[in-house]
């Protein structure tokens, strides 16, 4: 018996010597040592040696069978590191190309700004984008015939009221969302609202009558408006780097008392002058201010007690500064040679 | 707006040492924006005095002549048209390469064959009036090469300044409120005009003007002298330089003055030739009026307009510009000043209507001070009386006025300023500051009473806000150091909207979809090339161009015009926009706080769209990334047969988007739309692609998202379930969503069906497909392949009897 199994081993060994690919390997492989192969019988027959031999039998022919399948193991080790170097692969070959998705510039932007104030406890609201006269001027202190209104032509909805007058516009501000929070949150009240906005205003590349803003606002008993200038400080840093700095100065807001523009340092040349800054080193960005008693009031909320800031940004500025556009249209044009870029 | 830095050093003393570019740096820091300095000089850069040696006749052109012409270094022959030339005479002349005020570049040229080096120049061609009939001859002591600017002794700078940033301030359209600006900012005198009109008042004879002002809503105040003995001629050489400098065109002496007043004072002035007026109204203007203003043109009034009339017929439109009937002429030998005040509103309003700005209506409409009338009348007798010895006030002073102002005094707790501006200013400085700008304050213990003047109390002041940001802004809102409030700290309240939008986009980015943004506006024609009846879209009242007319309903209207901006570059792309549509009804949201009125209705929508060159597959493939998006949202999806009518989809494929109820068929929540565009449709709007286009409600996705469970582990099941394939060939219009209720109704063994093919094609029959399934069954214990067997056995034969279903087997 020990004997057949022995020759069997020599027969295996044989073949395997010349053998020359895993294929080939395998069957032998399956020939011999599968559930039905040659070398398996002959194991099954042991169970009809006698008792007494039965045991070192089996051990014998195990160890031979543990030998045998170390050296087909061998043989298939060098097969396959042999065959997979075959068909060697262009490593600087590109990777097979996988379509991604693109999220527009200008709601990154937004993203970026909704999760820096979110971080530090602000609301972020949405309104009406087709607003009243009322929440766009008048209740943020922009009564009719106000010289503001002149610099803020203002798209009409073509309607009436009673009076007869266009009582409906496309709203020209995120501020008309400011006395609607009110009215909805009361004081303390922290918010942002980013959004789109429209100026009837013919566009060209500099000029746009369809864009984005993200409005801010802080009510609370102690507001000031060194609060206001420490958290613009801070978005310039944010949006521009450590090392920016804010410079403000007057601006008239009807909605705002006293009112400021906001001005960071220009990121291109870092203050000294440039192309970008118009060689002022600084970059217009922002308009703040604390928020007017009467805009207060028409949020119901009572001056004498609460006090707040209101800024506001524009997106599609920040944008074009921080991406280099050349043409403010490109943002609304649907084009995706732009939108692919980002 | 420009200054003049010599006319401004009137009313406040600049010392050298501030140079003019400190001076517009402050103001920027502290008032207004100073948009620009520069030298007055450098409108004649390369203009340079010449003399005149030599001229002869152009060889070739009857009407020229050729100069040869001195300017020290070298001599010039410079070809000329003027008719006045003589040798002798000294003119200017533009070098090479200056630049006229006109934007006229000298270059070096030949005219008719004849070289010529530059340019003798007239007076008009070099801002120095309107006159074109000659040469500009200089006077005989003029220094031959002299820059011009230096013959006329240029050396005043204009800062001229943003009038946006002045809207606010009607105080700061003169020179002298300007000058008290700086005087404050710098802690330098202000010398501000004084005046005394009851010395200049009529002594004998005088006459009694007829002057009526009917509504003082209209005309809070009329003030007006007459002066007898004027000789119109030109003004005298300083005040055309005065006005030349800040970029007013002298005219004669008389309309001069009254320019040169409301440069100066802020108060716009207006003289009427007294002989051609026999009375002063001041009124509304009668229907169907009209009058020739002095620009020539002939303008309707409206009913509501302020005028200035006499007895017969409107002399000039109040507070905008006069009117050519009662204009200063050579003739004039008395006039009427007219030194007023005109409601603000509806010198705007007027001045909108007739699309005429002037630098009177600019003024009157910021809300002039009533009170800086007086100013102005004071000083344009003055002026007169200085370049018109003989000129003397004849007529007793006008004065009709009816108007409030709130002077205060605004009374503040002192430690108030800093609650608001968050840095103490010492009291001090706050009272020295007020005091500058020409408030009077009162310091009472712990408060003060701030007394408003009468050039900040029309519309500008009125708070103690108000007085808040005076301090603030001259103390340096860049003085004021940045600091972080102490604040409780709360958790803000979600914008689920948004979140669940960032949620979708960030999906949808995952999907390879690129996001765009379109226009909320649409127009007619577009619609109507898409079959979309816009009788009920809301117009805007002024739209800007015709495209842009009405206010997008449906997302997908502009999204489907991407197509064509697209279609060139790219053979195959998926876009979506998040927006919002305006329909034509009323909504939830309240118009103001004091009625029951609604905006119009408004709300977000998703749209999708996929455009590839083949129509294969992209309906479903949208399909499919419809399914893939919800899925992040936890939302299983059903497509259903379509409810509503598009004309611009194709019939073949539209169908309705619903909450699925897990078994494929609707749960009665739709979400949105899917169709593919009409061919006929694409290609009446230039589309050459085909495309498949969704639209959702984001409000419904929002509902139902916030009313799904969040995802909990299925633990595995404990006995194995069982794999059956199934696939049959049934006609193409029984509905997969059909035939999946039944599979799923036909056992409750049956746990989950899955799709895996679908073909189509002749060797099945035209009409017919082929549904490939493989079923899941499960248990709460061992099935058997027998029983499951036998279940799908029953299910075949439901299927071939119910939508004669022809069983393939594999």
């Amino acid at each position: 018996m020990i004997e057949k199994i022995n020759n069997l081993k020599k027969e295996i060994l044989d073949k395997l010597s010349e053998i020359k690919d895993s294929k080939a390997l395998a069957d032998l492989e399956v020939f011999y040592l599968g559930r039905k192969g040659e070398f398996t019988k002959i194991l099954r027959d042991i169970s009809n040696v006698v008792p007494e031999k039965r045991a070192a039998m089996g051990k014998a022919a195990n160890q031979i069978k543990k030998e045998i399948q170390e050296k087909v193991n061998e043989f298939k080790m060098q097969f396959e590191s042999k065959e997979t170097q075959e068909g060697e692969e262009d490593i600087t070959l590109p990777g097979v190309k996988f379509e991604t998705g693109h999220l527009h510039p200008i709601t990154q932007l937004q993203y970026e700004m909704e999760d820096l104030f979110t971080s530090m406890g602000f609301m972020t609201l949405s309104g009406p984008e087709l607003e009243s006269d009322y929440y766009n001027f008048e209740a943020i202190n922009i009564p009719p015939y106000h010289p503001a209104r002149d610099t803020q032509d203002t798209f009409y909805i073509d309607s009436k009221n009673k009076e007869g007058e266009n009582d409906l516009v496309m709203r020209t501000h995120t501020s008309s969302v400011q006395v609607r929070a009110m009215q909805k949150h009361g004081a303390p009240l922290k918010a942002i609202v980013p959004g789109r906005v429209f100026r009837s205003e013919a566009t060209d590349v500099r000029h746009e009558h369809t864009f984005y803003q993200v409005e801010g606002f802080v009510i609370d008993r102690d507001i000031t408006f060194s609060h206001m200038k420490g958290i613009l400080e801070l978005v310039g840093k944010k949006l521009f780097g450590p090392e920016t700095k804010i410079r403000m100065r007057p601006k008239y807001y009807p909605f705002v008392e006293p009112g400021s523009n906001g001005e960071y340092t220009c990121f291109l040349c870092h203050g000294k002058g440039c192309n970008l800054c118009k060689k002022t080193g600084w970059l217009e960005i922002l308009g703040s201010g604390m928020i007017h008693p009467n805009v207060l009031r028409a949020g119901g909320i009572d001056p004498d007690e609460y006090q707040g800031y209101a800024f506001g940004f524009g997106l599609n500025r920040l944008a074009q500064l921080r991406y280099k556009t050349d043409d403010v249209r490109l943002f609304n044009s649907g084009d995706l040679k732009f939108i692919k870029q980002f | 707006m420009n200054l003049s830095l010599n006319w401004l050093r009137e009313y406040v003393d600049i010392p050298k040492k501030i140079k003019a570019e400190e001076l517009g740096q402050s103001l920027t820091m502290h008032t207004v924006e100073v948009e620009e300095i520069r030298s007055e000089a450098e409108k004649f850069k390369d203009i340079v005095v010449g003399k005149i040696i030599e001229v002869k006749k152009h060889p070739n052109a009857d009407r020229l002549q050729i100069a040869l012409v001195d300017i020290g270094e070298e001599k010039l022959s410079i070809v000329c048209g003027a008719p006045n030339i003589a040798p002798g005479q000294k003119i200017p002349v533009a070098l090479v390469g200056a630049v006229l005020p006109n934007g006229l570049e000298i270059k070096k040229a030949e005219v008719r064959g004849e070289v010529s080096k530059g340019m003798l120049c007239a007076p008009d061609e070099i801002g120095l009036g309107d006159d074109h009939s000659g040469i500009l001859i200089l006077d005989k002591n003029a220094k031959v090469a002299k820059p011009l600017a230096e013959h006329f002794k240029m050396e005043d700078t204009i800062i001229e300044v943003d009038n946006k940033s002045l809207s606010n301030r009607p105080d700061l359209w003169g020179h002298i409120g300007m000058a008290r600006e700086i005087s404050a900012i710098h802690g330098l005198k202000f010398k501000d005009y004084s005046y005394d009109l009851e010395k200049d008042s009529c002594k004998s004879d005088c006459e009694k003007l007829n002057i009526k002002v009917e509504d003082h809503k209209d005309c809070p105040r009329y003030m007006a002298v007459s002066m007898k003995g004027i000789k119109i001629a030109d003004s005298p050489k300083w005040i055309q330089e005065r006005l030349l400098a800040v970029g007013m065109r002298p005219i004669n002496n008389i309309v001069d003055i009254t320019n040169y007043v409301m440069l100066e004072t802020g108060q716009p002035m207006h003289a009427f030739d007294k002989n051609l007026v026999d009375k002063i109204i001041v009124r509304k203007a009668k229907k169907g009026e009209e009058m020739k203003t002095l620009d020539g043109e002939n303008r309707k009034l409206e009913e509501n307009t302020i005028v200035i009339a006499d007895s017969a017929k409107p002399l000039a439109i109040a507070g905008v510009m006069g009117g050519e009937d009662s204009e200063i002429s050579s003739e004039t030998k008395e006039i009427i000043f007219e030194s007023a005040n005109f409601d603000f509103v509806s010198v705007r309003k007027t001045s909108n209507k007739l699309s005429l700005r002037t630098e009177s209506s600019a003024r009157f409409e910021k809300g002039l001070d009533p009170n800086l009338c007086e100013k102005g009348l004071a000083r344009a007798i003055d002026l007169v009386k200085q370049i018109i010895p003989e000129a003397e006030v004849s007529s007793d002073l006008v004065d009709h006025k009816k108007f409030e102002l709130n002077l205060g005094p605004i009374e503040i707790e002192l430690d108030w300023f800093e609650q608001i501006l968050g840095i103490a200013i010492p009291t001090k400085k706050i009272i020295n500051t007020l005091n500058n700008l020409g408030f009077s304050t009162e310091e009472k213990e712990d408060k003060i009473k701030v007394a408003i003047p009468t050039w900040r109390a029309t519309k500008d002041v009125s708070i103690k806000e108000d007085i808040a940001e005076e301090i603030a802004r001259i103390y340096g809102y860049d003085n004021i150091p940045g600091s972080m409030p102490k604040l409780e700290m709360s958790a803000p309240i979600q914008n689920t909207e948004l979140k669940l939008l960032r949620k979708i986009r960030e999906a949808l980015k995952g999907l390879a979809f690129a996001e765009v943004y379109n226009y909320s506006f649409v127009n007619e024609e577009q619609l109507k090339k898409m079959g979309i009846d816009s009788s009920d879209y809301i117009p805007l009242a002024n739209p800007l161009s015709a495209n842009q007319t009405l206010l997008r309903q449906k997302i997908s209207t502009n999204l489907i015009s991407n197509v064509v901006t697209n279609q060139a570059r790219f053979d195959k792309f998926s876009i979506f926009e998040i927006g919002t549509v305006f329909l034509n009804h009323a909504g939830e949201i309240n118009k103001d706080n004091r009625s029951e009125e609604k905006l119009p209705y408004q709300e977000s929508r998703l749209g999708m769209l996929i455009a590839a060159n083949k129509d294969k597959g992209i309906f479903r493939e949208a399909k499919g990334a419809a399914e893939a998006m919800f899925r992040e949202l936890n939302i299983d999806i059903a497509f259903c047969e379509s409810s509503a009518q598009s004309n611009w989809s194709d019939k073949q494929a539209m169908a309705d988007i619903y909450l699925s109820d897990g078994r494929g068929s609707s749960a009665g929540v739709l979400l949105g739309t899917i169709s593919k565009l009409d061919p006929k449709i694409a290609k009446s709007m230039g589309i050459k692609k085909s495309v498949t286009v969704m639209e959702f409600f984001v409000n419904e996705i929002l509902t139902t998202s916030n009313k799904q469970q969040d995802k909990l582990y299925k633990p595995a099941a404990k006995y194995p379930a069982l794999l059956r394939d199934l696939a049959f060939v049934v006609n193409k219009k029984i509905a997969f969503s059909d035939i999946l209720k039944m599979i799923y109704d036909h056992n409750d063994y049956i746990e989950e069906v899955e799709l895996f093919d679908v073909y189509e094609g002749e060797s099945i029959g035209a009409d017919n497909k082929n549904l490939a399934f493989r079923v899941r069954y499960q248990a709460d214990r061992t099935l058997t392949a027998d029983e499951v067997d036998n279940i799908q056995k029953e299910l075949l034969k439901k299927l071939s009897e119910q939508f004669e279903a022809q069983i393939r087997d594999y």
